[in-house]
C-alpha cells in the first residue's frame, strides 16, 4: 500500500478545511483551537477568536513616539541629576567605537521644572502639563530597557521584538490572536508611519498569513487630512459609473465560475470583490470628523496650530477603536534621518514636540475615559529608547536604551502608580527592570493572550513574539 | 619543595579550605546537610528556581537547580557548580555579576552576605542531599539514522515504470515523467483527465515560459496547427526566447531574496544590486549549469581562469552572498558580523539545500538532524569571509570588474600622465617661488583676516585647501547682506595678475561675484566654487589688471548667490611694468605654471570613467575555525569546530570535513553542494522547477526539505529527474523541456470523478493544477496590452538614485523584473499581489486573497490608465462592438469569449450613451483585467 494515500481526506476538502488551513498556518497546533472558532462564513474576512483567557482589554491604541523622548526630562524625576547638574561622570559607551569603554561625560539636568500632579502625587515636568492632568489614569513603567542603540534596530525592536531579523509586528500578532471585530475595516492599522527606521517592517506581517499585515494610512511628514485608506476612492467614475462597472465585473466572474468546477479559492477572490465593496462604501465614514462636536475637536486640539495634526490622528483612534478596530498605532513620526524627539542637540526643541502630542494623547484619554470605552482600551505611549543624563553637543542627550520610561493606561492596568526605577542619575534601569520583550508579553497577557502559547509554525521553527524571553509584569495588572 | 613550587596567596588558601573543610566537617556530625539546609536551599529557592527547576518545568539555558544532578550537569555553558572550586564555578561568576553577558539572577545582584555563603557552600564541596530520580534526558542527534531520512538518501537512479494499458491512453506515446505518475494512479485506481483545449495549453506555456501572453497572431497560428509537432516547436523556440530568463531569472531572485536595499533602520540604496540581477537574467537564458550557477554564486571571487566576461560573471553572481537584508547602524560590530554570517548560511541553506540550518544557532535543531556544531562548522567558512567593511554604519563590500586591456591601458596611461604633470607643475612652482623671492616681485597676499568683513560670516577649515588659519562662508544664508572687502597698499602703479583664494565643494555657490577695483574701471568676475581652483586647489586667476599706486580694492558678495560662498585670501601678482630679463624670466616660469596647472585641471576632467563596481564579498586575510556560541550568545564562547558542512547530508562524518588548502573554505562548500554527490541539491531545483510549471512541488514545501517539511507525493519520479538533470549537464532548460512536453503537464485543470473524492489536493496529478499569475506576470500583461510595455533588457534602472530607499517614485515601464526593487518600497501592485517578500528565501510565493487586492483593482490609477489606453486601441482597431469585445478576450485572455461573457459585455456596451463610448471599452477592459479568469491560469 503506498504510503501517500493515508494523508488523503475521505471526503473532499471542505470551504471550512481550506479555511483553517489559510487562515491558521499549516500545523500551528497553539492556535487549533483558536481556529476552530474562528472559522465563519467568509473565506477571506478575518473572523473574530477569543482570547486564550479572560481578556482584562479587547483592544490596543499605541501613541508612537518616534525619536527616543527624554525620560529624565518628563516623567522620571530624579533630584540626583538636578544637584549634579554640570559634573562629569563615567558611563560605558555602548555605541560603536566606545563600546564598553568608560568615558567622563557631562550631566545636564532636565530644561523643565517637575511638579506632583493627581491624588497619586506622581511627578511630571512641565513639558506634558495636559498629560499631567490625566496622571491619576496612568501606570507609568520606568525602568524600560531595550535592544539596539540606533534608531533602526530599536525601532524594529520595539515593534517586533528583533533588532534585525524578519519578525511579525505586536500588532500582526495580536490579530493572529484574536482576529477583527469589524468586517469592512483593516483589524490592525498604523497611522501615518515613517517609512524609515525599518519602515513597513514595523508593521509587516513577516512569515504570518498577509491577512495579519498591518494597513498603513496616510504617510508621515503628510498632513492627517489626506491619510485615508488606500484605493477606497475612485475619482474617474461616478457612483453611478462605479457600481454598473462592479456589476459588469462579478457577472463576467459568475460567468467564468458557472462555467468551472466548484472551487473555494475562486469563490473567495469574488468575496474579495464583495468585502472591498463594502469597505470602500464604509472606511469613509470612519474618516470623516462632521459629525464630531465641536467640544469633542477642541478637546483633541483641532483646529489649533501646534495641535491640529497629531489631534485628527488621535481623534481617528478613537473612531477606529469605537468600530471594533483591533489595534491602532498612531505615529508621532517624520520621514527624516533624525527622527522627531531625537534631539542629540537643542534640547529645548523637545517643547515643540510635546506641544504637538501632549493635548491630543490627554484629550484621547479624556475622551475615551467619557465614552467607557477606556475600560476595554489599553494605551500605550512610548518611544524605541528613552535618553541620556548626559549632554551630547552642548545641549543635546544621546540615545539611551538601557533606562527609559514608557506609560499604560486604561484597562487592564493599575492607575496612578509607577513601577520600577532607574539609578538615581536616570541612566540605567535597576529596580523591578522591564525588558520590552516583557512589555510584550505584559501587552499580550492583558489582552487575554498566553506569549509563550501564542506561536507560529514558520520554516521548521515555532515562532513567538517574544522569542525565549519575556515576562509577564504582573505587578502592573489591576 | 613544596614550598618552593608555591607562591603564598596558594598557601593562604589551601589553609582557607583546609579551615572550612574542618569547620564542616566538625558540624557534619549533626548532619553534614545543614548548612545547605539553612543556607543555600532557601536561597536557591528563593532567587533561582523560579526559572531553573525542573519540578517548574523551567531549564532556562537547560540549567536547574533543584537537584544535585542540575548542576553537576549543568546547562548549556556547561557544568554550574564544580564542587571545591568556586573561582571556577559559573554560578559564582554569574551571580558575582563580573562578567557582563552571564550575570545571575538577572534583574538584580546578590547581596554580599548570600555571594558569601554560596562561596564557602561550593568550597567545602557543595554538599547537596537532593538527589532526583528524574531520567535526564541526554539527547544527542543520530547521524547515522538521520542518513535514513529520504531527503539525506541517495538520489537513485529510478528505473522508469511500466504501466498498464487502458483505452484512452497510447502507452507508448507516455514520457517517462507521464510513466511515473500514470503508474501511481494505476494503483490508486484514479483515471488521469484529458488534454487541455490547444487555447488554455497556449495560455499556460506562454506565462509558464516567458511570463507574458501570446499575442493575437501567436493564438491564431496555433490554433491552425495544434499538432504535438507544432507545440513540440514552440516550446523550444520560448525556450530560446530572450523572455525566458526574465522569467526564470525571477523565480531565482525570489529564492536569493534579491533587494535593491538593505531594509532595517536605515534602508540603504545598493547602487549596484541589478549587476547581480542582470547576470542572474543571462544565466538562465544561456542555460549556465546549474552546478556552475551554484559554484558562482558562492564562491565566484575564489574561481581562476576563464576570459574576462567570465570572471566577471564569477565576481557578480557573489551579489548572492552580498545582497542579504542588513542592518547597518547596528552599534554592535561584533554581533552585526555574526548576523551577517546566520543570514548567509540560513541562505545558502534554504537556498540550495532546503535545509532550515538558521535553527542550528543556538542549539542543536529541534527537528532536523543538524547539531549546532555543523553550524558553526560553517560559520567558521563565513566568518573567514569578508562582507562588512568598518564603520559607524558599516559599509558592504564591493569590487571593481576586470576592465577590457585598452581600457586598462587607458587608465594606466591617464594615471602616469597625471603622476608626471603633478610632478612638472610642483616643480615649476617651486622655480616660480624662488625667482619671485630672488627679484623680490612675490605676490601680495591678502588673507581674510585681514580684509573687512560685512554681514555674518562663519570661519571654517573643514576643506583643507585654504590659506592662511581658515577660510570663511556665508551659511548660504542672508543673500545680498554680505560682503569681503580686500584692500591694500601698492607701492607701485602696474600690471598685477589678481588672483582669488577659495575652497571648492559641492554645497558651493556657481556664480560667486567677485568685483575688481582697477585703474581703467571695474569688472566683475563670477566664479563658480564648484570648480576645483587650479592653482594649489585654492587660487583662481582673475585676470590681469592696471592699478595706481596706492589702495586697491578686490570685494566678494553673495548677492544673486543661492548656495555657499567662500571667501579665503585675494593675492595681486606683480607683472612688472619694464621689460627687462628679470621680468620676462619671471613671466617665463609663470606662464609655465599656468600651463601646466591647465594641463593638471586637464587630465583631471579626462580621467576615464571608475571601473562599473558590483557587490561581492571576499576572503579575509586570515580564517580559522570558529567556536561555537553557547545558546548562540556571541560572547559565549564554546568549543572551537573544524569547518565544514552538514553532516547528515554527507555520506559520512569525514566528507563532511572541508579540509581547507588555503583560504575560507567557501570554495569547498560550493563544491560540496554543487556535486552529484550531494543528496540535496539536484532534488531541490528540479522540485523548484517542477513547482513553478505543476504549480506544487512534488514536495510542497519547497525550502524545507527536513523533517517538518513535506515527503514526496512521487519519490521516484523526483529521483529519476534529479538523475536525469545531473546527466544533462544540470541543464535547466532540459528539464523544463522534459515537464512541458509531458502528458502530465498538458491535462486539463478541470475534472470531476474519483479523482475529486479520493485526491481532492491534486497530490497524484490526474489534472493540472490552475495556477495564479504572479504580480510581474499580470503587470506585465496589462503594460503589453495597452501597448505601454517597454521590452528593453537589462541595465541599470534606479531612476532617481538617493542613500534611502524611503519615498521611492515608481513610474517604469519595463518589464517587471527591472523594476526597481528595494525592501521597504515595493511597487504597490507587488505589495498588493504577493510578490516574493525580499527579505527571506522565497521558492514558493504566498497566494492570498485579500480586499486590499480587489481595492487595486477597482480603483486605483493604473488600472484605471492602463485599461482606459487599451479600450482605445480596442475601439480604433476593429469596427462592430462584437468584433471589439473578441478582441479584448483574444488580447487579454488568448481566447474567445463565452457566449455568457458576451452578451453581459455587449449588454454594457449598448446601455451607455455615445459620449462616454471610449470610457465603456475601458470599462470593459478594467473588468476582464479585474476578473478571476484573468487572474488564474486554468
Amino acid at each position: 500500500m503506498p504510503k501517500i494515500i493515508h494523508n488523503l481526506p475521505v471526503k473532499p476538502l471542505s470551504r471550512r478545511d481550506i479555511l483553517k488551513s489559510v487562515a491558521c498556518g499549516f500545523g500551528s497546533l497553539a492556535l487549533s483551537g483558536l481556529c476552530q472558532q474562528s472559522v465563519n462564513a467568509s473565506p477571506i474576512s478575518l473572523g473574530q477568536r477569543h482570547p486564550m483567557f479572560p481578556a482584562r482589554a479587547k483592544r490596543v491604541i499605541f501613541l508612537f513616539m518616534a525619536g527616543g523622548p527624554s525620560h529624565v526630562d518628563s516623567y522620571d524625576y530624579k533630584p540626583e541629576l538636578i544637584s549634579n547638574h554640570d559634573k562629569d561622570y563615567d558611563f560605558t559607551g555602548v555605541r560603536f567605537g566606545t563600546f564598553g569603554k568608560k568615558s567622563k561625560r557631562k550631566l545636564m539636568k532636565p530644561l523643565w521644572g517637575f511638579e506632583r500632579y493627581g491624588q497619586c502625587g506622581q511627578y511630571v515636568s512641565k513639558l506634558f502639563p495636559y498629560t499631567a492632568q490625566m496622571v491619576d489614569d496612568l501606570c507609568f513603567i520606568k525602568s524600560m530597557h531595550t535592544e539596539g542603540v540606533a534608531h533602526g534596530p530599536s525601532t524594529l525592536f520595539l515593534h517586533t521584538g528583533a533588532t534585525n531579523l524578519v519578525r511579525p509586528s505586536v500588532g500582526s500578532w495580536v490579530t493572529y490572536g484574536l482576529g477583527t471585530e469589524n468586517q469592512n475595516l483593516p483589524a490592525f492599522v498604523t497611522l501615518q508611519p515613517s517609512s524609515s527606521k525599518g519602515g513597513p517592517r514595523n508593521h509587516s506581517n513577516a512569515f504570518l498569513p498577509a491577512i495579519y499585515q498591518g494597513t498603513a494610512i496616510g504617510k508621515a511628514g503628510r498632513p492627517t487630512s489626506e491619510a485615508v485608506l488606500r484605493n477606497a476612492v475612485n475619482t474617474d467614475l461616478t457612483k453611478e459609473e462605479q457600481k454598473r462597472r462592479f456589476n459588469l465585473l462579478q457577472g463576467l466572474n459568475a460567468a467564468y465560475l458557472s462555467d468551472s468546477e466548484k472551487n473555494d479559492q475562486l469563490d473567495a477572490v469574488v468575496e474579495s470583490f464583495e468585502l472591498a465593496w463594502r469597505m470602500q462604501m464604509n472606511a469613509p465614514e470612519v474618516f470623516d470628523f462632521s459629525r464630531e462636536s465641536e467640544a469633542t475637536k477642541r478637546l483633541y486640539g483641532i483646529g489649533e496650530k501646534h495641535t491640529d495634526d497629531f489631534g485628527k490622528q488621535c481623534l481617528m483612534a478613537r473612531r477606529m477603536a469605537e468600530s471594533g478596530v483591533r489595534y491602532i498605532q498612531v505615529n508621532y513620526a517624520d520621514e527624516s534621518t533624525n527622527p522627531r524627539w531625537d534631539q542629540h542637540s537643542n534640547m529645548p526643541k523637545h517643547m515643540d514636540h510635546a506641544m504637538a502630542t501632549d493635548k491630543p494623547v490627554a484629550g484621547l484619554l479624556a475622551d475615551l475615559k467619557n465614552r467607557g470605552l477606556l475600560d476595554e482600551t489599553l494605551v500605550w505611549w512610548g518611544g524605541e529608547f528613552g535618553r541620556t543624563p548626559f549632554s551630547q553637543n552642548g545641549d543635546g542627550r544621546d540615545h539611551n536604551p538601557r533606562g527609559f520610561t514608557t506609560w499604560l493606561a486604561g484597562a487592564g492596568v493599575k492607575p496612578g502608580i509607577s513601577y520600577g526605577e532607574t539609578d538615581e542619575l536616570g541612566d540605567t534601569a535597576v529596580e523591578n527592570k522591564v525588558h520590552m520583550h516583557d512589555l510584550h508579553a505584559t501587552i499580550l497577557h492583558i489582552l487575554g493572550l498566553n506569549h509563550e502559547k501564542l506561536t507560529y509554525r514558520y520554516a521548521g521553527r515555532d515562532f513567538r513574539l517574544t522569542d525565549v524571553h519575556g515576562s509577564i509584569v504582573r505587578s502592573i495588572l489591576s | 619543595m613544596l614550598y618552593l613550587l608555591t607562591n603564598k596567596h596558594q598557601i593562604l588558601e589551601k589553609t582557607l579550605i583546609i579551615l572550612i573543610a574542618v569547620m564542616f566537617h566538625s558540624q557534619s556530625l549533626g548532619g553534614e546537610y545543614d548548612y545547605f539546609e539553612r543556607k543555600i536551599r532557601p536561597l536557591f529557592h528563593k532567587h533561582c528556581y523560579e526559572c531553573h527547576s525542573l519540578k517548574k518545568e523551567k531549564k532556562k539555558g537547560g540549567l536547574f537547580l533543584d537537584s544535585r544532578q542540575g548542576w553537576s550537569m549543568g546547562g548549556d555553558s556547561g557544568p554550574a557548580i564544580i564542587p571545591g572550586n568556586p573561582e571556577s564555578s559559573l554560578l559564582m561568576r554569574a551571580v558575582s555579576y563580573t562578567d557582563a553577558d552571564l550575570r545571575m539572577p538577572p534583574k538584580y545582584r546578590l547581596t554580599e552576605d548570600e555571594r558569601s555563603v554560596l562561596f564557602q557552600w561550593i568550597k567545602a564541596g557543595a554538599p547537596d542531599p537532593r538527589v532526583t530520580n528524574v531520567n535526564i534526558e541526554t539527547k544527542g542527534i543520530d547521524l547515522e539514522k538521520g542518513r535514513y531520512f529520504w531527503s539525506f538518501k541517495p538520489v537513485l537512479d529510478q528505473p522508469v515504470p511500466s504501466i498498464k494499458p487502458t483505452l484512452s491512453l497510447e502507452v507508448n506515446k507516455m514520457s517517462a515523467i507521464d510513466r511515473f505518475v500514470i503508474r501511481r494512479l494505476q494503483e490508486e485506481g484514479i483515471e488521469m483527465v484529458g488534454l487541455a483545449k490547444p487555447e488554455v495549453l497556449l495560455r499556460r506555456l506562454y506565462y509558464d515560459l516567458i511570463g507574458l501572453p501570446p499575442t493575437i497572431d501567436q493564438l491564431n497560428q496555433f490554433l491552425s496547427d495544434p499538432s504535438f509537432e507544432a507545440y513540440t516547436s514552440l516550446v523550444d523556440e520560448l525556450l530560446a526566447s530572450p523572455h525566458f530568463g526574465e522569467t526564470w531569472g525571477r523565480h531565482w531572485l525570489d529564492v536569493a531574496r534579491f533587494a535593491e536595499s538593505s531594509g532595517g533602520g536605515r534602508s540603504l540604496m545598493f547602487k549596484n544590486a541589478w549587476q547581480y540581477r542582470d547576470y542572474v537574467i543571462r544565466a538562465f537564458n544561456s542555460d549556465k549549469p546549474f552546478n556552475n550557477f551554484i559554484r558562482e554564486q558562492i564562491a565566484g571571487d575564489l574561481l581562476s581562469g576563464g576570459s574576462r566576461e567570465q570572471r566577471n560573471d564569477y565576481l557578480k553572481a557573489t551579489g548572492f552572498l552580498a545582497l542579504g537584508p542588513h542592518n547597518y547602524e547596528l552599534q554592535d560590530k561584533e554581533l552585526l558580523r555574526m548576523e551577517v554570517v546566520d543570514e548567509q548560511i540560513d541562505t545558502v541553506g534554504q537556498a540550495f539545500l532546503a535545509m532550515t540550518i538558521g535553527c542550528a544557532r543556538c542549539h542543536d535543531h529541534k527537528f532536523d538532524p543538524i547539531p549546532t556544531a555543523d553550524y558553526y562548522a560553517m560559520a567558521g567558512i563565513f566568518r573567514g569571509t569578508q562582507s562588512l567593511v568598518p564603520g559607524n554604519v558599516s559599509g558592504w563590500v564591493e569590487q571593481s570588474l576586470f576592465p577590457s586591456p585598452q581600457v586598462e591601458n587607458a587608465i594606466n596611461q591617464h594615471l602616469n600622465d597625471s603622476k608626471q604633470a603633478s610632478l612638472d607643475l610642483q616643480i615649476a612652482r617651486k622655480e616660480l617661488e624662488r625667482a619671485e623671492l630672488e627679484l623680490g616681485k612675490s605676490a601680495i597676499v591678502i588673507d581674510n583676516t585681514q580684509s573687512d568683513i560685512i554681514g555674518e560670516w562663519m570661519k571654517s577649515t573643514s576643506n583643507k585647501n585654504y590659506f592662511g588659519d581658515d577660510y570663511i562662508h556665508d551659511k548660504g544664508e542672508g543673500k545680498g547682506e554680505k560682503k569681503v572687502i580686500y584692500s591694500v597698499l601698492l607701492k607701485e602703479a602696474g600690471d598685477y595678475e589678481v588672483r582669488f583664494g577659495y575652497t571648492h565643494g559641492t554645497n558651493r555657490s556657481k556664480n560667486v561675484p567677485v568685483v575688481i577695483e582697477h585703474a581703467d574701471g571695474v569688472a566683475t568676475i563670477r566664479v563658480n566654487q564648484r570648480d576645483e581652483p587650479p592653482i594649489g586647489s585654492n587660487f583662481l586667476v582673475l585676470g590681469r589688471f592696471k592699478f595706481n599706486a596706492g589702495k586697491a580694492v578686490v570685494y566678494v558678495s553673495n548677492a544673486g548667490t543661492k548656495d555657499v560662498v567662500i571667501a579665503d585670501a585675494v593675492a595681486f601678482v606683480p607683472l612688472g611694468t619694464k621689460k627687462n630679463n628679470s621680468d620676462s624670466r619671471l613671466s617665463e616660469l609663470r606662464k609655465k605654471v599656468d600651463d601646466l596647472a591647465a594641463r593638471v585641471q586637464h587630465l583631471k576632467k579626462s580621467k576615464p570613467a571608475d571601473l562599473p563596481r558590483v557587490m561581492s564579498v571576499k576572503d579575509q586575510a586570515e580564517s580559522s575555525d570558529w567556536h561555537i556560541h553557547v545558546r548562540g550568545e556571541i560572547r559565549n564562547k564554546g568549543p572551537v569546530v573544524p569547518r565544514g558542512f552538514l553532516k547528515v547530508a554527507s555520506r559520512n562524518d569525514i566528507e563532511a570535513q572541508a579540509r581547507i588548502a588555503v583560504g575560507s573554505g567557501r570554495l569547498e562548500l560550493a563544491e560540496w553542494i554543487a556535486s552529484n554527490q550531494n543528496p540535496l541539491t539536484r532534488r531541490v531545483m528540479v522540485n523548484r522547477i517542477w513547482h513553478h510549471l505543476i504549480g506544487q512541488g512534488l514536495v510542497l514545501t519547497t525550502d524545507n526539505f527536513g523533517l517538518k517539511g513535506d515527503t514526496p507525493s512521487h519519490p521516484e519520479l523526483l529521483d529519476w529527474l534529479s538523475s536525469q538533470f545531473g546527466k544533462d549537464g544540470w541543464s535547466v532548460k532540459n528539464i523544463i523541456r522534459h515537464i512541458v512536453l509531458s502528458r502530465t503537464y498538458r491535462l486539463s485543470s478541470r475534472g470531476e470523478g474519483l479523482g475529486n473524492v479520493m485526491d481532492p489536493e491534486n497530490r497524484l496529478l490526474w489534472r493540472a493544477n490552475r495556477k495564479r499569475l504572479t504580480a510581474e506576470a499580470m503587470r506585465d500583461s496589462i503594460l503589453s496590452v495597452s501597448g505601454n510595455l517597454d521590452k528593453k533588457q537589462g541595465g541599470y534602472t534606479i531612476r532617481k538614485f538617493s542613500q534611502y530607499d524611503l519615498g521611492y517614485e515608481f513610474d517604469s515601464s519595463r518589464r517587471s523584473v527591472y523594476v526597481p526593487l528595494f525592501r521597504n518600497t515595493l511597487m504597490e501592485i507587488f505589495e498588493v499581489f504577493d510578490a516574493a517578500n525580499p527579505n527571506v528565501v522565497t521558492g514558493r510565493r504566498n497566494e492570498t486573497v485579500l480586499p486590499t487586492q480587489a481595492l487595486f483593482l477597482l480603483n486605483s490609477p493604473f488600472m484605471n490608465n492602463e485599461s482606459n489606453i487599451a479600450g482605445g486601441h480596442i475601439k480604433r482597431m476593429v469596427k462592430t462592438d462584437i468584433e471589439r469585445v473578441r478582441l479584448a478576450y483574444q488580447s487579454i485572455l488568448a481566447r474567445e469569449p463565452s457566449r455568457a461573457e458576451l452578451e453581459l459585455a455587449m449588454k454594457y456596451i449598448s446601455a451607455t450613451n455615445s459620449d462616454s463610448q471610449n470610457n465603456n471599452w475601458g470599462s470593459l477592459i478594467h473588468s476582464i483585467f479585474s476578473s478571476v479568469q484573468f487572474r488564474y491560469l486554468d
